[in-house]
């Protein structure tokens, strides 16, 4: 270990700042809430010196909105060292590789935390003060500043498991062996089960947390023997290793096929794609919503850039259709449709949410099969690939900002029904406004940003198929006759989001047209409320204008960085 | 420095000051400290009339040539004129910030100026006027926006922009169904305007790329390169197909049956001022849109759906009477007679004659002046009377005689009386159609008498007859007060728009000229071609 540290030099360190930061963070957190009044006395004199733990708690160590100072500070302190360092390029040991690619998901990760991190501050009940029992205490008075120590520690818990969640998706960004990226998502994923089973406030967080890890982990089971096929198959799992294997092999062998093709309902699951999607809403819906909205954009980012690196770094032949370009484009479609289906019917903001996240998954993968189809060229590729990464990075802003405003219901013992949501507009018209900016972009409707990234995704596919119809058609049905098959993938994307303007607009409606149930404003929480309005300002400036447009040009030099590795 | 950069590109200054002004006086008393929210919220009104006053002055004067000095008259199909260096808005995909006016946008720019201002004056007095007057001032740059932009995607951005002030409008200050009223509103249009989305996309993704732009995608939302591009769509049916989802788009928002049926609720329940606006430029957008985009950029399809176009036309000019004739709400009769006015503006384009073309424009402009005169006319009447049920009463000209004054001329004009301005465009459109269509001309000509009839018929009732002459009847909801006459912002709102009726009915050169050679020129340079490659005749 200690070998490890010498041995990195000045770059390296450089290199993983944001990740050391965030580790630095994690030690922080389990050692400052521990610091005491404490004293030892030095043997055979009266000195007594203070050795910081145990005794009572500093005022300041005691406090409960302390774990959340260090988790925001520590994940501030990483958004910016990641975005300082954005061009820095380099290998760290053999199996991680950091470039602007994995450095944009780094700023994904930390942004979702953070602002997942600024919601909790007034969230977790916690008493003002907590000290040690003492001998002389009588046992009630004991088992009660014990019951507060614990009180406080969920904070304390809390933070450090959304700080290693982001600390293994960075990680994982970074990974070029499957295997460390398999272990480094197992680290993400483990310590979101537990933040999912967090919210003890009601009756259901357990049993989504439950519910989420069992399936979870067989689902990461099936993955990892996926793996180990390939294992068998090449004998490395480094991905250059696995591409050039692939890229070589004449036919289909079996055992590399199964072994991909088990790794994807992997992480099929992470990005929530159909038929695996159905503890998602179960989860989103018992999980605190912050911890929702960070699954639904961190932890599905994290699931894209595993299956991206699987897709189009291992399996992506150089001319011609992957053999994954059915099976995606069928599942794309599926997974759409069924998500903006079952959000129709669905009568919890929190269950439309998680369908809608279900929906938006089946977008990115059908841009993704437009790439398999084989049609695209590499310029092509890259422009698909930078829709789908500029999609993920604006997806944090406007899907965890309606997470956001449902977390300031929730902190009122509401959001679980449509109701929480009437009248809203009379309660609180900014934070409504801002509600109706989400779910507007979330529907794609210009110029958000959600339109932005849709469009650039629909223009990838369609140009994909562009020129594959024949331009004298009479009808348009016999021009559609015609046309290659991907372009039905855009077609299938437009259609769902007009689908899908229904329940958005129920949702935007809904806080305009009924009667609140009460006429109390929301509980003030200014920096959560900063928050949610630096969200829609963004969802619209990430829209239009020149702020879009160095967005999209730093995507574009990332994804430049990945397709080129 | 203002001056000149106000000389170089006027269209972005009328449209973005009213749309930053309206939102920082909205925006602004919420942020500053107390005393000076309450010193900021009392001169709101006076500010926003300021800026409005200050759009139609210059508006003016661009017409008048003292600003930018422009041969108004010899515009060609094309040729636009104001137009701005293009700003990148979004590179990527090929969105810039474009701007021009041609007779087809300008008199719409003019009649927005001018509206705005006249509305701001007949409810001076609204309740919550300091968020009142902003969202006005708003509602005035989204549609401005909506005029002078040659981007068809930041064509969509305003033309959704429209709909928020608006459905505040009818939701904060409505009447008592305003919800219902609001949210059919919102989702007609809105539903609609995806289905020209869709449309604009698919030629989005047919166009080439400009050299220079950057376009990330390869395509561009540019207006003006896709009318230029030889054929756009190169397959006929996807061609039709497209046109057919934008017809859905300008049709709702006309509205033409049977799209309309959202119109008479948000009329009857919005504010005076909403009503003046949806019905006098709001409905316009349709039209224009329809000329801009649909008609410019297809001419072919819409030679192929010229029946479509005259039975929509026809359904809507002979429905929206016929059902005028049956109501009892002041408001909602004025709604169904614009939707009848709006079927002329689809014949007048169907009869493909510079005459007919000539005719949609000044229709456009003169039922822009004359509905917001009757909606004035039918505020007054709900402000003063407390009930807008025509059958109610008997005899306002004796108790309201400015009212009743205001009321006849704006009937009057609106059933076309020779020398008001509707009569102008009418009977241009009618003797089009008949040129075209020869004797088919007796439907639209004869519906005018179903037009007569009712305005007739209500004058009748409302303001003359009287049981007893001193008197008259009162409605109940007075509860045996005397009513009272305008008010003087009432009345001098009023007596703009009058005037401005007698003065485009006398004098319709001032905008005819300009727009009968736009026409000629279109028709000669875009639809004879078309007209050719289609094989049509009548």
């Amino acid at each position: 270990m200690s070998s490890m540290i010498s041995d990195m030099d000045l770059a390296t360190t450089q290199l993983i700042l944001p990740e050391l930061l965030m580790l630095g963070g994690i030690l922080t957190m389990i050692l400052v809430p521990n610091f005491g009044n404490a004293t030892m006395r030095i043997p055979l004199t009266s000195i007594r010196i203070p050795v910081l733990f145990g005794g009572t708690r500093f005022a300041t160590t005691n406090n409960p909105k302390l774990p959340n100072q260090i988790a925001t500070t520590t994940l501030a302190l990483a958004f910016m060292t990641s975005l300082l360092f954005l061009s820095e390029e380099g290998e760290v040991g053999n199996s991680l590789y950091v470039n602007e690619f994995s450095r944009i998901f780094t700023l994904v990760f930390t942004t979702a935390l953070l602002l997942a991190s600024l919601a909790t501050t007034a969230r977790l009940p916690a008493r003002p003060t907590a000290s040690a029992p003492l001998d002389t205490d009588s046992i009630a008075n004991s088992d009660a500043k014990v019951n507060a120590l614990i009180d406080n520690r969920r904070q304390v818990d809390f933070h450090i498991l959304l700080l290693t969640t982001g600390l293994g998706m960075s990680l994982m960004a970074m990974a070029t062996n499957l295997f460390m990226l398999f272990v480094c998502l197992e680290l993400a994923s483990l310590s979101s089960y537990i933040l999912v089973a967090f919210h003890k406030e009601t009756d259901v967080g357990g049993e989504a947390g439950t519910k989420y890890f069992i399936v979870g982990s067989v689902v990461s089971a099936i993955g990892i023997y996926g793996m180990s096929l390939l294992y068998l198959w090449n004998g490395s799992l480094d991905m250059t290793d696995l591409a050039a294997s692939w890229d070589a092999m004449e036919g289909m062998d079996p055992l590399a096929t199964i072994g991909v093709g088990l790794m994807l309902v992997a992480f099929g699951f992470k990005v929530g794609a159909a038929p695996f999607h159905l503890a998602v809403p179960d989860a989103y819906a018992g999980a605190s919503s912050p911890v929702a909205g960070v699954l639904a954009t961190a932890s599905k980012a994290m699931g894209f850039v595993a299956l991206m690196r699987l897709l189009l770094v291992v399996t992506m032949p150089s001319t011609g259709q992957a053999f994954w370009f059915l099976t995606l484009a069928i599942v794309a479609v599926v997974t759409m449709t069924w998500g903006n289906l079952a959000a129709l019917t669905s009568d919890n903001p929190k269950r439309i949410l998680a369908y809608s996240s279900v929906a938006h998954a089946g977008y990115i993968l059908a841009a993704l099969a437009a790439i398999g189809s084989g049609l695209a060229d590499s310029d092509m590729s890259t422009l698909i690939v930078t829709a789908v990464v500029f999609h993920l990075v604006v997806l944090v802003l406007f899907k965890l900002g309606a997470f956001l405003i449902l977390s300031m219901l929730e902190a009122e013992g509401k959001g679980h029904k449509m109701e929480d949501l009437h009248g809203l507009g009379r309660r609180d018209p900014v934070i409504a406004a801002s509600m109706f900016v989400f779910m507007l972009s979330l529907a794609g409707v210009p110029p958000l940003s959600g339109f932005l990234s849709k469009l650039l995704m629909i223009n990838g596919i369609v140009n994909v198929s562009a020129g594959t119809s024949s331009a004298s058609a009479a009808t348009a049905l016999s021009w559609a006759q015609g046309v290659d098959p991907v372009f039905w993938l855009a077609v299938a994307i437009v259609l769902n989001s007009a689908l899908s303007l229904f329940y958005y607009l129920r949702i935007g409606l809904v806080m305009f047209f009924e009667s609140p149930v009460t006429d109390n404003p929301l509980k003030r929480s200014s920096s959560l409320r900063m928050a949610i309005i630096a969200c829609a300002m963004l969802t619209l400036l990430f829209g239009i204008g020149p702020l879009s447009n160095s967005l999209l040009d730093m995507v574009g030099s990332a994804v430049d960085s990945f397709m080129g590795s | 420095m203002g001056g000149e950069r106000l000389i170089d590109d006027p269209l972005s200054v009328i449209t973005l000051v009213p749309l930053a002004m309206g939102l920082i006086l909205m925006i602004l008393p919420r942020v500053l400290p107390n005393s000076s929210a309450e010193g900021l919220i009392r001169v709101s009104r006076n500010i926003s009339m300021g800026v409005a006053l200050a759009i139609a002055t210059i508006t003016t004067m661009l017409f008048l040539g003292q600003v930018g000095s422009i041969d108004w008259t010899n515009i060609t199909q094309g040729g636009y004129v104001l137009q701005n260096e293009a700003v990148d808005l979004i590179p990527a995909i090929g969105v810039t910030w474009k701007v021009g006016a041609d007779a087809l946008s300008f008199p719409m720019i003019w009649l927005t100026a001018i509206l705005i201002p006249i509305s701001m004056l007949v409810e001076w007095d609204a309740k919550r006027g300091h968020l009142f007057f902003p969202l006005l001032l708003v509602m005035e740059g989204a549609l401005l926006g909506v005029f002078v932009v040659l981007d068809l995607f930041v064509f969509y951005v305003f033309w959704e922009l429209t709909l928020i002030p608006m459905f505040l409008l009818i939701l904060l200050w409505g009447g008592e169904d305003r919800r219902y009223a609001a949210m059919k509103f919102f989702i007609y249009t809105f539903t609609a305007s995806v289905f020209m989305l869709i449309g604009i996309l698919v030629m989005y993704f047919h166009t080439e790329a400009i050299a220079g732009l950057g376009s990330l995608s390869g395509h561009h939302f540019d207006l003006v390169a896709m009318t230029a591009q030889e054929n756009l769509i190169p397959s006929e049916g996807l061609r039709h197909f497209v046109w057919l989802l934008l017809l859905i788009g300008f049709a709702t928002k006309m509205p033409s049956v049977p799209v309309h049926t959202w119109l008479p609720d948000a009329h009857v329940q919005a504010p005076t001022a909403g009503s003046m606006l949806l019905a006098g430029v709001m409905l316009k957008m349709g039209a224009y849109g329809f000329l801009r985009i649909s008609v410019t950029v297809f001419p072919e399809s819409t030679i192929e759906f010229v029946p479509l176009l005259i039975f929509l036309g026809m359904v809507s000019l002979v429905y929206g009477a016929w059902v005028c004739m049956g109501q009892t709400n002041l408001k909602r009769m004025v709604a169904y007679s614009s939707v009848s006015h709006m079927g002329l503006i689809f014949l007048g384009i169907a009869t493909m004659q510079p005459l007919g073309f000539a005719g949609a424009l000044f229709m456009m402009f003169a039922h822009g002046i004359i509905s917001p005169l009757l909606f004035a006319v039918a505020g007054a009447f709900k402000h003063h009377y407390h009930t807008l049920e025509i059958g109610s009463m008997r005899g306002i000209a004796h108790h309201s005689p400015w009212l009743a004054a205001h009321m006849m001329l704006g009937w009057m004009a609106s059933l076309g009386l020779p020398l008001l301005a509707g009569f102008v465009a009418e009977i241009a459109i009618l003797i089009a159609f008949w040129m075209t269509y020869g004797w088919l001309v007796l439907l639209p000509a004869l519906t005018l008498i179903v037009t007569a009839v009712y305005y007739l018929n209500s004058m009748q009732r409302t303001i003359f007859e009287s049981n007893d002459p001193e008197q008259g009847i009162l409605p109940e909801t007075l509860h045996g007060e005397d009513p009272s006459d305008l008010t003087w912002h009432e009345n001098a709102g009023m007596m703009t728009l009058a005037a401005m009726t007698a003065l485009f009915g006398i004098m319709p050169f001032i905008f005819w000229d300009m727009m009968s050679n736009w026409s000629s020129g279109f028709v000669i340079d875009t639809m004879i071609e078309a007209m050719q490659t289609q094989e049509w005749s009548p």
